[in-house]
């Protein structure tokens, strides 16, 4: 959503994805989660303050981790999404344009199915790093798989296993991730292409 | 049918286009020629809105282009167009790109939109290729569904911005063919080209631009028996001679 605004023609819509993207994708990613779960509930209104401290232990610092985590990846989706309908040729625009579609049409037929093609494989490692990332929610006391392999650790002074078996899982976590975007990305192969949507032009 | 009159347009301080001013009227070919960089490009694209002009007017069939107030998507939906670099959409078959504009543009049924571009795939010759996606078609065949894709909209003119310029010469006469056939038929055209060839067959009228500006606006037997300014002249002379 983010990265679309920011290539369409309205500037004040540009402007405001800029400051949100510039904002999150530049404060570390640590120092956000801490944001989230000490300083968020001291900003909103006190009911809704009182009431996410006061939620149960899991929640408490699920909320924040998930909320941290869905705004650090969407800033950086954001601008994958951007620099992929900056790549392609200006006249598909133009093109969808002059055929009578608006811009929200266009966009949806024309420049949206395109750039999210040649976007899929960044994507994926988009999808693996946030699942590596929400190891940095242990430091707001949710007990998340690196949490949980250290907690191990502590009641059976078994490092080695409990680390071996925290990597296991993140691999065949991310193994499944990777599997289901290639058949992800078979699917959606344009026929002709080298790649999906690698090189489209490459005739032009 | 359409009608330019005084428009000028600005890229920051650098004038792309001053004071051009022509008429094409139903029915008419005209044909625009010129040095790259004279703003033909630019000018056939202010003509359905593509690019904004900042003064003078232009209107289509009576609606005036530069209007705020004008549906331009609308009027754009009555206006072929048809581009340098084809641009079919590359992830749609031949026949997907012929019935979007149909079914989300013009609101017809799918069924009628595919009636409509089985026909034109026919008129180009390349009915046999439908379900083939962009990319696994030469360029000149591109082309040529490029122009379908235009006239699926059963558009009052068509604007040709360079058709054939990115075409290898085998496969520009398959594209002049077709545009030969719809001229002859009395489609109201525009054409942005270097093919003096296609403008000698049937052009009413040649367009010569230079650094933005119309130099020459005169009759086709005009234009090529005594071109009157001095630059067109060596333009002729350059591209005419090989």
């Amino acid at each position: 959503m983010v990265g679309t605004l920011r290539t369409t023609p309205l500037a004040w819509a540009v402007r405001l994805g800029n400051l949100y993207v510039e904002i999150f994708r530049n404060i570390p990613l640590i120092v956000q989660m801490f944001l989230w779960f000490f300083v968020m509930p001291e900003l909103v209104p006190e009911a809704l303050g009182d009431w996410i401290k006061q939620m149960p232990p899991p929640w408490g610092s699920y909320v924040p981790a998930v909320l941290c985590l869905g705004v650090f990846t969407s800033v950086r989706i954001a601008e994958q999404v951007r620099a992929g309908i900056n790549s392609l040729p200006r006249g598909q625009r133009m093109a969808a344009i002059a055929m009578g579609l608006t811009e929200a049409e266009a966009y949806r037929y024309v420049i949206l199915p395109q750039a999210l093609r040649i976007i899929l494989p960044p994507l994926t490692s988009e999808f693996m790093n946030v699942i590596k990332n929400s190891s940095v929610a242990l430091t707001i006391g949710l007990l998340e798989l690196t949490g949980r392999a250290r907690a191990m650790q502590e009641f059976s002074f078994r490092v080695f296993e409990a680390f071996a078996t925290a990597t296991v899982i993140y691999l065949l976590t991310n193994l499944v991730v990777v599997l289901l975007m290639r058949a992800l990305e078979r699917k959606v192969r344009v026929p002709g292409l080298i790649a999906a949507g690698g090189a489209p032009q490459a005739g032009h | 049918m359409i009608s330019l009159k005084n428009v000028a347009k600005w890229y920051g301080s650098f004038q792309v286009l001053a004071d051009c001013s022509t008429e094409v009227a139903k029915g008419e070919v005209v044909v625009v020629c010129g040095p790259s960089g004279s703003g033909k490009s630019t000018l056939i694209k202010c003509v359905n809105g593509l690019e904004p002009f900042q003064k003078g007017e232009i209107t289509v069939d009576g609606i005036s282009v530069g209007d705020p107030k004008t549906n331009l998507p609308k009027l754009r939906s009555r206006v072929g167009m048809v581009f340098q670099h084809f641009e079919l959409f590359p992830h749609m078959t031949v026949m997907q790109n012929l019935t979007l504009g149909q079914v989300k543009v013009l609101g017809r049924s799918r069924e009628e939109a595919l009636q409509k571009g089985m026909k034109l795939l026919e008129r180009v010759g390349l009915s046999a290729h439908k379900d083939k996606f962009p990319a696994q078609l030469s360029g000149g065949q591109q082309q040529r569904v490029a122009i379908a894709r235009a006239l699926s909209m059963d558009p009052i003119a068509m604007l040709f911005d360079e058709p054939t310029s990115a075409l290898d010469p085998e496969m520009i006469n398959e594209v002049l063919d077709v545009m030969v056939e719809l001229a002859k038929e009395g489609m109201t055209m525009m054409v942005v080209t270097h093919e003096m060839g296609f403008a000698r067959k049937v052009a009413r009228r040649v367009i010569f631009m230079d650094a933005g500006r119309i130099v020459e606006d005169a009759g086709k037997e005009e234009f090529f028996g005594t071109p009157r300014s001095e630059r067109a002249q060596l333009f002729l002379s350059k591209i005419l001679h090989h």
